[in-house]
């Protein structure tokens, strides 16, 4: 029996323990741990260092578990109500944007007709028409922000 | 293959797939057998990250808030327990960012930080003999006084592997390291174990 001997066991005691072993290795340790005292005593002291570390265990408070349960249970109530408020914005976020999208022509037209008359550049009607459907969609995310950070402050 | 993307094969599919559904709904009676159930490990971890108990109840109950907040991003691929470690380590992280300066900034770096302290007792606390207790109780003081003096990423992969029984590629991944820093972390944190548990032995 050499060093590499020993040194391939104790590797194989470790795999054993982290990976697991294929069975030719397995039989290859079991032959070597039965005629080499010292590799036996290390891998004995690798299984008890994993069964200590097995062993240990804390005591956890009785009333953490039920401390938790009921924050949960607030924090459920709590994301419910404010899905129910957001319900009303998002209808109405989407009747508006079915609203946009049915009346783009007649909005662009409109445009078309104050810019003429009003000798505005094609440019100018042109921007009106994008503010037009930008603007409230910005206002409304503004709102919204406000509203949110106002509940995180709460 | 990496540490998140690795797929957890669920041993039953169609309960991870309820679990998922439930988690999504918020379902209150899902929720209270699943903080029933996983309580006790997900303290004990907790407890080992951060050496505190006052801190591992807030941040074991943070934990819970934050499954239920963020339950439709669970992935039915995962194990539910590595998951749940998952968010209990992302959350001790920054915990320890927002500690006052000289706190670690990182587990794996941590050193003296966040060592298994208050709250360990053997697991045979309160069973058998005097003589039993008091054995029991050494040997649990000469295992935290080991673990205490690995480095904290060595004590943790250990923990996760042979106390929660983690399957390699999970450790991978609740750890957001690569599975061979993973593998090195165990073998040379075991071997650090066994000497030095073989030099505390009366």
């Amino acid at each position: 029996m050499n060093t590499s001997d020993h040194h391939r066991a104790e590797r194989l005691i470790a795999e054993g323990r982290i990976e697991g072993l294929a069975p030719a290795e397995r039989q290859w340790l079991d032959a070597h741990l039965e005629g080499c005292a010292a590799c036996d005593a290390f891998a004995r002291s690798t299984a008890q260092a994993i069964d200590s570390l097995r062993s240990i265990s804390v005591e956890v408070d009785s009333e953490l578990v039920r401390r938790t349960r009921l924050l949960v249970s607030f924090r459920r109530r709590e994301l419910e109500r404010q899905g129910s408020w957001l319900l009303p914005v998002w209808v109405c976020c989407g009747l508006s944007w079915v609203m946009g999208i049915a009346t783009a022509p007649l909005a662009w037209r409109g445009f078309e007709w104050l810019g003429r008359h009003a000798g505005l550049p094609k440019l100018a009607w042109e921007g009106g028409f994008v503010l037009w459907w930008t603007l409230p969609a910005l206002v409304t995310v503004l709102v919204l922000a406000a509203a949110f950070r106002r509940r995180e402050a709460l | 293959m990496g540490a998140t993307t690795y797929l957890f094969a669920s041993s039953m599919p169609t309960e991870a797939q309820e679990l998922a559904q439930g988690l999504r709904r918020r379902d209150p009676d899902l929720f209270d057998r699943l903080i029933e159930q996983y309580h006790y490990r997900l303290f004990r971890y907790l407890l080992y990250l951060t050496g505190s108990r006052e801190t591992a109840e807030d941040l074991f109950q943070e934990t819970w808030i934050r499954v239920l907040e963020r339950g439709h991003q669970y992935n039915v691929k995962w194990k539910f327990e590595a998951w749940l470690f998952t968010i209990a380590r992302h959350l001790t992280i920054d915990w320890m960012r927002k500690k006052p300066a000289g706190a670690t900034l990182d587990l794996d770096e941590a050193g003296d930080e966040a060592r298994p302290a208050a709250g360990w007792a053997s697991a045979g606390s309160g069973a058998g003999s005097p003589f039993d207790l008091a054995a029991g109780r050494e040997e649990s003081e000469r295992v935290r006084t080991a673990l205490g003096q690995l480095p904290a990423a060595f004590r943790e992969v250990l923990l996760l592997r042979f106390q929660e029984d983690l399957a390699l590629e999970e450790i991978a991944a609740v750890t957001a390291a690569p599975l061979s820093t993973v593998k090195s972390r165990l073998y040379r944190g075991l071997d650090a174990l066994r000497a030095t548990m073989e030099e505390s032995k009366p």
